[in-house]
Formats: C-alpha cells, sequence, structure tokens
C-alpha cells in the first residue's frame, strides 16, 4: 500500500499549473484536491502518475461567491467550506444538504468540490445534484475556458468529459428557484458510505399541479441521471401518492443496465429506485406546500 | 505451604476494597491518548529492512517458475525468499487438525487468492513493494472449489492433491439417547442456516519486527503478538529451533479479537532476516493484505439443525449438523472455533442429550481463523432461531419458552451433555431484569399496533452462555493437545514500598494492567499509583498464555492474589521473628503486619520490606530474604476430554439475556435496531467500567456480525471485500444505545468469584438481532436463516412474501 514513484509538483497559481500540464504528456499527470479519493488509488498502484500536480495551494481555485442567480464555488473549495457557507444554505438548501449526506467530517475537511465533480463515482451525491440542478463546471485548458452543462460533463462510470491537459476550476450553481420543494435521499449500507441507490426530486406547485418536476437517480448505474418519462408524468397533475408510486415505477422501468454487486444486485437497484423516487417526491411536495408558494 | 487465594472481596485482608470492584481510571490510558504508547510500527531498530509480500492473484494454481532476478537487481533490495527458501529452512505450519498445514511461502501450489509466494525485504517499504512488481510468477491455474458442500464431493477438485479428499474432518458426536429424544418428541424443529465469514478487525493489523541470530541460531521477534508463548512454541517448531532460543516480546498491540495471528507473516519475515544475514526485518500487514489473506476470517458455516420438543414446551434435545468450511489449510485455528461450542453446547437450557454431526471441509479460501468468541456465536444464532420457531409452534412466548429450559439455581454446578461444568448461575433473575428493563410488555403492545400498521417490527429475546477461562481441553476433538493453561505474576516490593508486578503479556486493550493495580493496592493497603506493572519477553517472564478466551481477568487475579499470599505468608514470619512471635499470631490488615489488637505490635507493609531487603541479618535463617512471590495460576479441576469429547474445560459460564427491537423497512429491506437491552451475569465484577466497555465492544462486534459484516467471495475464489467499502463494519452511528443491567452470581470456583466477561455479548447479540428480526419477518411468512441479514437478503424475502406495499393490513 505504498505508491509507485511519481514527480511532484505543487505550484501557486492557477496559469503555472496549466503550464506544467502542457509541458508534461497530460496523460501521465495527475491532478491532487483532497486526495480523498485519488490517495487510495495511488496507494494500491491503480493510479501511477509521472506527475503529481497538486492544486492546493492555488488560491484562487478556493472560495465560494455569490453570482446573479448562482453561486460559484471554486474547484478547490471544501466540502467543509460549503457546510459554513451562508451563502450556499440560504440560496440552495438542496445543495447543503447534499454536502452533509457526503462521507464524514474528516472526509468533508479535505475532499473538494471539484474533486467530487471530476471523480464522477456514480454513487456520489454532488454529481446527482448538479444534474438536478442544471450546474455549469467551468473549466481551463490549453484552449482556453469551457463552460460545460452538468448533463454533458458526466459521462459514465468514473468519466467526464473533461479533457487530459484541463482544469476544473468553478461549479456554478444555479440557486433553488423561489417555491421549489426538493429532497436527496439514498440507502447507504451504514452512514457516510457512498449510496446504494440515491434520488434527488424538485418540483413547484403552481394551481395545485407539479411544475419542473425533476427527478435524478444515482448510484443506481453508470452515472446521475434525470428520468424524462417519469417527469413528464408528474408534470401539471396533482401530487398525490399514486402518482408518486407510478413516477417511480416509470423510473425503475427506465433505469439502464443497474449496478449488481456485493450490496445490491441489479433487480434491487431498480426496485430502491423506485421506492427512492415516490419518497423523495413525497418530501419535495411537502416541502413545495410548505414553501407557500 | 498452600497458598490462599481470596474467594470473594470480603476474603481480601482489608476491612473494605477501596479499588477492586470500581470503576478505576485505566493506568493504560495516558500513554495511550498522548500517543506514547509504543506499538510495533513505532519501534525502529538499526539497520531494519522493510518487508513487502507478493501474494498468489489465484484461488488456485500450480506455480510454475518463479524469477525474482529482476527484482535482485534493483536498488535498496537485500534479500528476496521464495518457496525454495520456506522448503530450505522452515517446516509447514502446525495446523489442526493435524497435516493440513502449508509452508509460508507456496512452493508447488497456491491455494488461495492472497497466498504468500515471495517476499522482499529492502531498505524502506516503497522499494520493497516496487520489487515485488518486478517478480514473475508463471501460474498454470486450476479450477478452484469454494463451496464446501461441492467440495466434499467425490469427484470435487482437491485442495490438496496429497490428502485424497478435501474433508478435514468428518465424525459425529453423540451425547446421550438422542434418537429417542427425537422419536419420542411431540415436535421437532428443524432448519437449515447459513453464517457467512466474517471476523475480526481490529484498529490495528498485524506487525513484526524479525531478528535472525546467525551465529546464535536464535530468534528474536517483537510483535503485536498476542499469545507470546505459544506463539514462541510455533516459531520452535516451524524453524526446528530449540524453544529457548526463540523469545518473543510481545508489543503493546491495538485490539485483537482473534485478528493477531499472524504467524504466516511472521515466519516469511523470519526467512527473510535469515537471508539477510541476521538484519532485523520488519513487516505490517497492511489492511489490504489483512482483509485479503490476514488472520482472522471466521465461522464460515452451513448448518443443519433441529431440536425436539413436548406439548408442555420442554426441549428435549438438540442435534446440530455443521458443514464448517476452513479455507485451504488448517494453520490458523479455524477448527477450534468448530469444536468450542462443546464447552456451552446447549446453552443456558437443560436439554439433556444432544449431537453434533462436524465436517471440517477445505476449500480454496483464505485459512479460517478465530474470532471474539471463537465459534459459540453462530451456534447460538442456530439454537435461538430453534428455540424461537419451537415457541411460535407451540404459541409459547418466546421468553416464557426460554424460562421454561432454563438451568434452575439449585442446579448448579451443572455438567452438560457435551461434558463441560457450568460453575454457577441465576438465570430467571437475568431474564425478570432484562424483560424488566425493557418493559417487555409495553413493547409487545406497541409492536401489536405496529402490526396493525403494517409494519415489520419484532422483538428477540435471547440468551447465551459465555463459557469462560479458556481451556485446551475443549479442543481435544479437533486435535488439540489438552495441557492447563497457566497465567503467572511476579510481584515484588521494593526498599520504599513501591510494589512492582511483573507479567508476560502486553496491553491489548482490556485494561489487565489497571485490574492489577487494584488488586495489589487493596491487598497491601496502598494506593493504585504505588503499583507499576511491568512486561518482560518470553525469556524473562513467568509462566504466562496472555490475553484469550476470556481468561485474563480471572486468571491474572489468581496470579497476583497468589503471589501476594505467598509475600504475606512470608513477612508474616518475618514479622514473627521480629516481635517474638509464631507467625500464625501474625495478619496482615489494612497494610499493616502485627497482632490484632495490640496497637504498638504493628509494622507497615514498607517497614516490613525494608527490613527484608535492608536487615537479612534479621530474618529467620531459612527466610528469602526478598518481598518478592511469584505465583502461576491455572484452572483447577479440569479434566482431559474422553471419547466423545466430554471434558471439564472452561471453569466459568456466564449467562445473559438480550431483548432487542427492531423494524425492517418493508420497501428495502433496511432494518433498525429501535432498543437493545440486555441482562448479564459474568459473576463478581472487578471492575465494572471495563466489564460495561467489553459489554459495549461486543454488542457492537455482535450487531457488525448479525447486519453488516462478510467477507464474500466470487466463484473463483476471488474475494470481493478487500477495503472497508466493502467489508462493513459497524460505525459509531449503527450502534444504538445498549441499556445494561447486571445481575451478581460469584463463581464458588475462581478467584473473587469473578468468571470470563472478556468476549462477551458476541454470544447472545447476533442471535437476538436475528430473532428480532424474525418476529418482525413472522406475520409476512418469512424467516431469515443467513447471517448477515443483510438489506438485499431482507428485500428478498419480503418480495418473496408477495409483500406490496399497497397491501397494508397483514
Ligand atoms: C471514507 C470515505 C467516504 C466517502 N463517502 C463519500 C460519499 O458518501 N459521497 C461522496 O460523494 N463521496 C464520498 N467520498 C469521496 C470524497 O467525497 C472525495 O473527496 C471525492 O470523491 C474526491 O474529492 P477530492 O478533493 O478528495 O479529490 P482527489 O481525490 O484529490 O481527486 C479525485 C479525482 O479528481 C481529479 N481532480 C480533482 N480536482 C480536480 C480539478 N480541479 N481539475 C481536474 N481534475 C481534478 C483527480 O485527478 C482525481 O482523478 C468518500 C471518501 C472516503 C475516503
Amino acid at each position: 500500500m505504498k505508491p509507485a514513484p511519481f514527480e511532484y509538483a505543487a505550484p501557486p497559481t492557477l496559469d503555472e499549473a496549466l503550464a506544467i500540464l502542457s509541458e508534461n504528456d497530460p496523460d501521465e499527470v495527475k491532478i491532487l484536491a483532497g486526495g480523498q479519493s485519488l490517495m487510495p488509488l495511488l496507494n494500491m498502484r491503480l493510479a501511477r502518475p509521472e506527475l503529481l500536480l497538486d492544486l492546493t495551494r492555488i488560491d484562487e481555485l478556493g472560495g465560494v461567491r455569490a453570482l446573479d442567480s448562482a453561486v460559484s464555488i471554486g474547484a478547490l473549495a471544501t466540502k467543509r467550506d460549503v457546510e459554513d457557507s451562508s451563502l450556499v444554505r440560504d440560496r440552495n438548501p438542496l445543495f447543503m444538504e447534499s454536502t452533509v449526506m457526503i462521507g464524514h467530517p474528516q472526509i468533508r475537511n479535505r475532499g473538494t468540490v471539484g474533486g467530487s465533480m471530476v471523480q464522477a463515482d456514480p454513487a456520489a451525491e454532488y454529481p446527482a445534484v448538479a444534474v438536478a440542478l442544471g450546474a455549469e463546471l467551468v473549466a481551463r485548458g490549453p484552449g482556453g475556458e469551457r463552460v460545460i452543462e452538468a448533463d454533458d460533463f458526466f459521462i459514465t462510470y468514473l468519466t467526464t468529459s473533461l479533457e487530459p491537459g484541463e482544469i476544473l476550476t468553478e461549479v456554478r450553481v444555479p440557486d433553488l428557484p423561489a417555491g421549489t420543494g426538493w429532497s436527496i435521499q439514498e440507502v447507504a449500507r451504514r452512514h457516510g458510505d457512498f449510496a446504494i441507490v440515491g434520488a434527488v426530486a424538485m418540483l413547484r406547485l403552481e394551481s395545485g399541479v407539479c411544475v419542473d418536476p425533476r427527478i435524478v437517480i444515482f448510484g443506481a448505474s453508470d452515472r446521475a441521471r434525470r428520468h424524462p418519462e417519469a417527469e413528464a408524468l408528474l408534470a401539471g397533475e396533482r401530487p398525490s401518492a399514486a402518482l408518486f408510486e407510478s413516477a417511480g415505477q416509470a423510473v425503475a422501468q427506465s433505469l439502464e443496465d443497474p449496478t449488481d454487486d456485493v450490496h445490491a444486485s441489479a433487480d434491487y437497484r431498480r426496485d430502491l429506485a423506485r421506492v427512492l423516487c415516490a419518497r423523495t417526491l413525497s418530501e419535495a411536495m411537502e416541502r413545495a406546500e410548505g414553501s407557500g408558494a | 505451604m498452600a497458598v490462599d487465594i481470596p474467594k470473594s472481596f470480603e476474603a481480601l485482608p482489608t476491612s473494605s476494597p477501596r479499588h477492586i470492584g470500581r470503576g478505576r481510571r485505566r493506568v493504560e490510558d495516558p500513554a495511550l491518548l498522548t500517543g506514547r504508547t509504543q506499538f510495533v510500527d513505532d519501534v525502529e531498530l538499526p539497520r531494519m529492512l522493510h518487508c513487502a509480500i507478493l501474494r498468489s492473484p489465484f484461488a488456485h494454481a500450480k506455480i510454475t517458475e518463479v524469477d525474482t532476478r529482476e527484482a535482485e537487481s534493483l536498488p535498496g533490495v537485500v534479500a528476496i525468499v521464495t518457496g525454495d527458501d520456506a522448503l530450505r529452512w522452515s517446516h509447514p505450519a502446525q495446523s489442526s487438525p493435524e497435516g493440513w498445514g502449508t509452508h509460508c511461502l507456496a512452493t508447488d501450489a497456491v491455494r488461495y487468492v492472497g497466498e504468500p509466494v515471495a517476499a522482499v525485504a529492502a531498505v524502506n517499504r516503497y522499494v520493497a513493494e516496487d520489487a515485488i512488481e518486478l517478480i514473475t510468477v508463471e501460474y498454470d491455474p486450476l479450477d478452484a472449489v469454494t463451496d464446501p458442500v461441492a467440495a466434499m464431493a467425490p469427484d470435487s477438485t482437491l485442495v490438496h492433491a496429497g490428502q485424497g479428499t478435501n474433508v478435514m474432518m468428518d465424525r459425529v458426536f453423540t451425547w446421550g439417547e438422542v434418537d429417542q429424544a427425537f422419536e419420542a418428541a411431540d415436535h421437532v424443529v428443524s432448519e437449515k442456516f447459513r453464517w457467512n465469514r466474517m471476523g475480526a478487525n481490529p484498529t490495528e493489523t498485524f506487525g513484526c519486527i524479525c531478528e535472525w541470530d546467525p551465529l546464535d541460531l536464535s530468534l528474536t521477534i517483537r510483535g503485536s503478538i498476542q499469545s507470546p508463548s505459544m506463539f514462541g512454541l510455533g516459531r520452535a517448531a516451524t524453524f526446528a529451533l530449540p524453544s529457548n532460543k526463540v523469545n518473543i516480546i510481545s508489543q503493546p498491540h491495538g485490539g485483537s479479537f482473534g485478528g493477531k495471528g499472524g504467524t504466516r507473516g511472521t515466519d516469511v519475515t523470519c526467512l527473510l532476516s535469515r537471508k539477510a544475514d541476521g538484519r532485523p526485518v520488519k513487516w505490517i500487514e497492511d489492511r489490504i493484505e489483512y482483509l485479503t489473506a490476514g488472520g482472522s476470517q471466521a465461522w464460515d458455516r452451513h448448518y443443519q439443525a433441529s431440536i425436539s420438543v413436548r406439548q408442555d414446551g420442554t426441549v428435549t434435545g438438540l442435534r446440530v449438523g455443521l458443514i464448517d468450511d476452513l479455507g485451504a489449510t488448517g494453520e490458523a485455528y479455524g477448527a477450534i472455533c468448530a469444536a468450542k461450542p462443546l464447552a456451552a453446547f446447549t446453552g443456558p437450557y437443560t436439554i439433556p442429550v444432544a449431537e453434533y454431526d462436524l465436517k471440517l471441509v477445505a476449500t480454496n479460501k483464505v485459512p479460517s481463523g478465530p474470532y471474539r468468541g471463537m465459534g459459540p456465536p453462530p451456534h447460538f444464532f442456530v439454537l435461538e432461531q430453534l428455540m424461537d420457531l419451537a415457541a411460535r409452534r407451540l404459541g409459547m412466548d418466546p421468553a416464557e419458552f426460554r424460562r421454561k429450559n432454563f438451568i434452575p439455581n439449585e442446579a448448579f454446578p451443572y455438567t452438560i451433555p457435551s461434558g463441560n461444568e457450568y460453575d454457577s448461575g441465576n438465570y430467571e433473575e437475568v431474564l425478570n431484569q432484562a424483560l424488566a428493563l425493557a418493559d417487555y410488555p409495553a413493547l409487545r403492545s406497541a409492536q401489536a399496533e405496529a402490526r396493525q400498521e403494517g409494519r415489520l417490527v419484532g422483538i428477540g429475546v435471547a440468551s447465551a452462555i459465555e463459557p469462560g477461562v479458556f481451556d485446551w481441553n475443549a479442543y481435544a476433538i479437533v486435535g488439540m493437545p489438552g495441557t492447563g493453561v497457566p497465567e503467572g505474576a511476579t510481584v515484588s516490593i521494593d526498599i520504599m514500598g513501591f510494589i512492582t508486578v511483573r507479567v508476560g503479556f502486553s496491553l491489548e486493550g482490556q485494561g489487565q494492567y489497571t485490574l492489577i493495580s487494584q488488586l495489589v493496592s487493596d491487598y497491601f493497603g496502598t494506593d493504585p499509583e504505588m503499583v507499576r506493572v511491568v512486561y518482560l519477553d518470553t525469556q524473562s517472564a513467568p509462566p504466562s498464555f496472555g490475553p484469550g478466551g476470556s481468561r485474563l481477568g480471572v486468571a491474572i487475579t489468581g496470579a497476583v492474589l497468589g503471589a501476594c499470599d505467598r509475600i504475606r505468608t512470608k513477612a508474616c514470619r518475618v514479622v514473627a521473628a521480629l516481635m517474638q512471635t509464631e507467625p500464625e499470631n501474625i495478619v496482615l490488615h489494612d497494610g499493616l503486619f502485627g497482632i490484632p489488637g495490640v496497637p504498638e505490635a504493628q509494622m507497615s507493609v514498607s517497614d516490613v520490606a525494608g527490613t527484608m531487603l535492608a536487615r537479612s541479618d534479621l530474618l529467620p535463617p531459612d527466610v528469602d530474604p526478598r518481598p518478592e512471590a511469584t505465583h502461576v495460576w491455572t484452572a483447577p479441576g479440569r479434566t482431559p476430554a474422553d471419547e466423545e469429547g466430554r471434558a471439564k474445560s472452561y471453569l466459568t459460564a456466564a449467562q445473559a439475556v438480550h431483548v432487542v427491537q427492531v423494524e425492517i423497512d418493508r420497501e428495502t429491506g433496511f432494518v433498525e435496531i429501535q432498543r437493545y437491552c440486555l441482562a448479564d451475569d459474568c459473576g463478581t465484577r472487578l471492575n465494572p467500567a471495563t466489564v460495561e466497555g467489553q459489554t459495549d465492544g461486543s454488542v457492537a462486534q455482535g450487531i457488525g456480525a448479525a447486519l453488516l459484516e462478510e467477507y464474500s467471495f466470487d466463484e473463483d475464489g476471488q474475494p470481493q471485500t478487500t477495503t472497508f467499502m466493502d467489508y462493513l463494519m459497524p460505525t459509531v452511528y449503527e450502534i444504538p444505545k445498549v441499556e445494561k443491567v447486571a445481575v451478581v452470581t460469584p463463581s464458588p470456583f475462581t478467584p473473587l468469584g469473578a468468571k470470563g466477561c472478556g468476549e462477551g455479548a458476541i454470544h447472545t447479540t447476533p442471535a437476538a438481532v436475528l430473532c428480532a428480526i424474525n418476529d418482525a419477518l413472522a406475520p409476512i411468512g418469512q424467516m431469515a436463516r443467513e447471517v448477515p441479514a443483510a438489506p438485499k437478503r431482507l428485500w428478498e424475502l419480503i418480495r418473496a412474501a408477495g409483500d406490496t406495499p399497497e397491501d397494508g393490513l397483514i
């Protein structure tokens, strides 16, 4: 459990980091953020970079800032930074809730927001809320800056559309629209574990019917995805337990190639997706009703 | 001269004990909390090298070639060993049953994933790990057998071709007229159960530093070694050394629970030191090594069991058929876990006859090892599910059904069909206390309401025995020699009256050094701060076995009090001579030696010690002038096993009743423990805080066993659970608050009446949690037969019941 030999660089600025990337074969460079996923991979020699490029000294990549109708979170901001941010708490309680569901305090003290996005674990909470909220991921590379829609960013297991040589710099999380009821729930074998299956639901109620319903399932397959068939069932309908159950069934049906592992079979995951879809929808509805909108 | 070891607090030479029997702060803790305790990985020796082990990626394969040349040329590599070195310099591991051990490095074939094939000693662990990547091994993969039932088939692939079979042992033990009992029964309840492989995961994995002395031809081994003297004898056998040429230095270690086997890694490291001309070599097992091929994967069991019951609720017989998958070899003593249930086969019940159909089978998995409780926890899981099934069939409340079958107080000491004798108990009182603590009637009425709402709420009431004070006789059936298990202590008082106690075991977490200071300070009327406990290595220590088998608290109490009594006897002779009277007239009380009722004829302990040490000329000529004595305590009255394995083995029998309430989420299969209450009786509590700590930890491990922990393998024998992402230990979030109440029935046979309590709750917890789960599932006609009751399994059961959320009421 010791890493294979590697070179190490920890530049103080983003430009220098980009320069180092362009001077080296980007496939042989590994970027280090909080290390909560990468360090075990290095120690198990599953990742064997020639150069480890540590971004943690780059101050400009940290911090949480207000935009007009979004919050900009630096890629190197830790989950702890988010947890402590009243801006995120006020503007986006869903993003806040998903933050405290990640691992344990020790993990959140070090693990970064950008790291979770780039790691793209199918069971991670951040990619799921990013997809649900329609977050934008900002990357810098040899060709300059690129803004990527969350849904286009996550490709499949541990794979994103970030190019080798690019650094994720920022995540723009749109504010939760007024009156939106939301919910994020997951089943995990233990507190703090990656989810076996999780769900995010968002909806508004206008004139007693569901508006802009969004359902994202994570942990169940290769990546967090929205489920348009189920969303279509809800849009314009009066919320009810039966409606949410049929949305859950639609989700279960449309779930492609559920994961099968020691903790849960594919069938079990499919059924959990149904259950969590219905449960998150009813919690989201309660919140939407509570918001008085 | 007879040594008098007090059997109760009242018999101590003090008006009232100030320390023993109370929850004292532990003397071990300041160094632990400030990081000053020296664990093996903290030890640095001059010229020390670091070991990394190359392990088999196959569960079963022939080795056709091992090429180490490239690795040898890597700078920093000092020595490399392979199976050839093991053949040249060592013997196969001792095993149980005998003859199923292999060399520490694979010689001709590998038999499980993770089996050591070669090892490197290098200047640091990084280089050592770089080097093992440069070793090329050619394998010729063979079919792996991972299912013990399939492994028993005559045409099965053989784990050891030379054995001609995979069956290591196949015997039926019959204790009494079992067939008659089952024929005469009104009801026979019969079920299959599966207990999946799980085991200990101490905070610290195993580690060692081995030093081969090429001139003296001796070995010095430092390590996180639980049973140093036994470990030393094992290494002497492996390396054909005289036993006095192996010195074991046991470092304090971060828990064990059975997980500190470490023999294979130690033997590999010893070979490396020998090849490196005697340079010390350190091997620290990492967590992946531990989870893949470590020393404590335990209890991989398939059960078929039944009880016979009369209509009035009397259980008349027990049959247990066990197919125990021991993995690839017998080296890690998984077999003794299959034998230990003999020490408490029929649990707390008066079941008069029993049968054990025991099959030990080899498969291509890691050799199975010991784990806290050593084998009875799965046995009690099985017995308690049968008890509940029978109670349900008879329409009896499970608590009352157990009460009816409990061994009554007046029957102690009580001999069970499998031969062991229980010392004492008050089982009904323990049950009453547990039920009262839980407010059992209220739990049942809340459950009735929940069931009305269609919720799967269950209550488990389970009871089990914890055999205490480990004894080899229990293991005779798997070929262990039935000798005693001694524990010694040397107590010495210095010229200032400070007291040093020397023992042969190091810190493992259970607080025995604190216990020693409590005992000695009450005996001699000093403060615990005046007592220092010192660890000695195997070449210096008094006879010692160390912690294990819920024995050390009782055994060290006997040793320390015996040594104190020997000093008292000696000191009485000295004081009598000084006071010109007879030794019989001198009494030790509250720290003073003297003539009772004569205030001027009293000497303090330190005065007596000072006089002995400074003025030996004043002493009677045949008195040894040192205020020091060694006593070696061994459990009295143990008997060797007869043909059917029956022996008086474990000296004490603690008993507990756990009452658990769970709710199963009927959509997800997740179990929530809503209430956890227990009553237990482990005799006199020497340090109640320590007992509580042991209980809490053991409940946690029991919950892990019941719900979470499982080593899984695929069909090819590839382990699926090699990190803590997949091998799930319970965390503080998974463990409910445990409400506890104590019942104290002293043992008539032990020092101060204490019973073994170190393994504790894990005997009862998995049984109780599964009883609760099965009580919850009963209304939908389902039963969990497999441990752990993981959500995926419960979800399947609920689904099989055709149970959908819309069903509403059950
Ligand atoms: C015990 C434990 C429990 C956990 N539980 C959860 C959980 O419940 N939910 C969850 O979501 N996560 C969980 N995690 C993972 C944790 O959230 C990690 O922090 C996260 O996955 C990675 O973030 P990091 O900052 O540590 O990134 P690192 O480990 O440093 O990097 C991860 C990957 O991202 C790349 N990378 C990082 N930053 C950038 C960047 N700015 N630009 C380009 N590439 C980059 C790295 O090269 C690497 O490939 C857990 C981890 C542990 C150890």
